[in-house]
């Protein structure tokens, strides 16, 4: 069954911190008040803006072996691979800001507005990035009130581009779960439209699903600066349930 | 104080109006437009990005000083005759056809022009051909191409190729930059260059047309 889910903005909005660490403003440097008083401008403008909307769509394993080769670019022995099949269940999921937000940095920069202009995009992303995390949980929620989970289990996205899951997995992902619906479309390219948009596979299970060596082939080539620190996350939230 | 000195301190502090204000005076004033936008506005621009390079000051801050920087140009190009626009090289940008994401072009974009580079912007999407038609009409001696995409990579080699087609392979040079580019794909598509960030573009392209 499909799903379409509008989102507040206040559950997926990135927080400051991580809206300026996109900008290489590290946690702990004094930021000057202008920077802030810059954010603060781009975050209301953002609240403006923003439509954040999600799709999910469950998907047996059987399927997901179907889409997950792609066009057949994938790499030996991507992450995915050796995550899903262990899975107790999994849904692919769309998620995007919107297209507004994409006009007014575009505005914003014709008009020499820089700052304010990379100040919104940083915002629109780091809230996009988010979001894959925000449907997560939202699908856990769904998993348990249905008693097909527990509290104990984790749900984390994965998405083509990443783990040697190549990028033109998208368009079978696409096929399978068709989120022009909420108004995200591929060009030639797998670039999603509106650009501000994530997509992927949510996988449900124990931890031991999910926990893998960074350390493939493909990792140093890789831009993610989250990866491991999911995964501690993911191991200390095990240790603190314990 | 000295009125360029002003000029290049009010730049550094991002205060755009103050900029206009001063660059406006130094033109009544009757001082030479090239003066006043090497001494005065380049002069602090070039402050910021070695403060920048050194991890004194943060990007928000650059964007503000450029904002500037273009406030005082806003009002000296209309005195620069159209081909007598002083410039440290003339430089084709765009992201791939395919591709629209332009926040990281328009980064180098805006720290060449504060290098006092020329720029001629094609925005994103754009052809292979269209880099190399435009370069050549405009006699630009560099394209710029930008990618945050790897299966937008095969437009970079396009762009590649009808430069060596054309027989242009000493005229215009290519540099490359986006997330999944790196000096190794550079190599691998032919490509003259390869720019990590804006810094690291404005310092590769500066060496590459000897400035
Ligand atoms: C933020 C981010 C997002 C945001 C927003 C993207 C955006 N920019 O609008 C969100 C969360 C929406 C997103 C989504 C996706 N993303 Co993303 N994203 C990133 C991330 C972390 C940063 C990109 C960014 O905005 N950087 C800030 C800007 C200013 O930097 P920049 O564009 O790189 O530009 C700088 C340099 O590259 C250089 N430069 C740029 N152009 C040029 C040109 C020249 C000539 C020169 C010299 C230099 C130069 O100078 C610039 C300024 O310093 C990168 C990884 C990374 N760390 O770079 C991945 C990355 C780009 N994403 C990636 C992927 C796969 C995706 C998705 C497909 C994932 C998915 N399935 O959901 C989607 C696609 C979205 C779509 N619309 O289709 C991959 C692309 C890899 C590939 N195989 O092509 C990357 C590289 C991550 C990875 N796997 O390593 N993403
Ligand atoms: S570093 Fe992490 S996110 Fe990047 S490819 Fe490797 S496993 Fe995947």
């Amino acid at each position: 069954m499909k799903r379409i889910i509008h989102f507040e903005l206040e559950e997926v909005r990135a927080p400051r911190e991580a809206v300026l660490d996109h900008q290489g403003i590290p946690e702990d440097a004094e930021v000057p008040h202008r920077i802030l008083a810059l954010y603060d401008d781009a975050a209301s403008q953002f609240a403006s803006l923003a439509r954040p909307r999600g799709m999910i769509a469950e998907i047996s394993e059987a399927e997901f072996r179907e889409v997950f080769p792609g066009e057949g670019n994938n790499a030996d022995d991507a992450v995915v691979a050796n995550v899903f099949p262990k899975a107790d269940h999994l849904a692919l999921f769309a998620a995007t800001m919107g297209g507004e937000v994409s006009e007014a940095i575009a505005d914003h920069f014709d008009k020499n507005e820089f700052a304010l202009g990379v100040m919104l995009d940083a915002v629109a992303s780091m809230t996009a990035d988010r979001t894959s995390e925000v449907i997560a949980d939202h699908y856990h929620a769904q998993l348990i009130a249905e008693e097909r989970a527990t509290p104990a289990h984790h749900v984390l996205g994965y998405s083509p581009g990443y783990c040697g899951w190549h990028i033109t997995g998208q368009r079978k992902l696409f096929a399978y779960l068709t989120p022009d619906k909420i108004g995200i479309s591929l060009n030639a390219s797998c670039l999603m439209n509106p650009l501000k948009s994530v997509s992927g596979v949510l996988v449900s299970g124990s931890i031991d699903v999910h926990v893998f060596k960074a350390g493939y082939s493909y990792c140093p080539q890789c831009r993610n600066a989250t990866c491991l620190s999911r995964m501690e996350r993911l191991m200390a939230s095990e240790r603190g349930s314990a | 104080m000295d009125l360029l000195k002003e000029i290049s301190e009010s730049l550094q502090k991002g205060d755009d109006a103050k900029v206009g204000e001063l660059t406006q005076k130094a033109i009544d004033e009757g001082m030479e437009p090239k003066v006043i936008l090497d001494d005065g506005l380049i002069a602090g621009m070039n402050v910021i990005g070695k403060r920048f390079r050194d991890h004194e000051i943060f990007l928000p801050h650059v964007l503000l000083s450029a904002r500037a920087m273009y406030a005082g140009m806003d009002l000296l190009r209309p005195l620069f005759l159209r081909d007598e626009v002083p410039s440290a090289g003339k430089v084709v940008l765009g992201t791939v056809q395919g591709d629209l994401h332009d926040i990281g072009k328009n980064l180098v974009g805006i720290m060449l022009k504060g290098a006092g580079f020329e720029i001629v912007d094609l925005g994103k999407d754009v052809a292979p051909e269209v880099f190399v038609d435009t370069a050549e009409k405009e006699g630009a001696s560099i394209i710029g191409m930008s990618t945050l995409l790897t299966t937008t990579a095969p437009g970079m080699v396009r762009v590649i190729e009808i430069i060596n087609e054309r027989g242009l392979g000493d005229k215009i040079k290519t540099i490359v930059g986006g997330a999944p580019v790196s000096q190794d794909m550079a190599d691998t598509i032919g490509a003259d260059a390869y720019g990590y960030d804006a810094a690291n573009a404005v310092e590769t392209i500066k060496e590459m047309v000897g400035v």
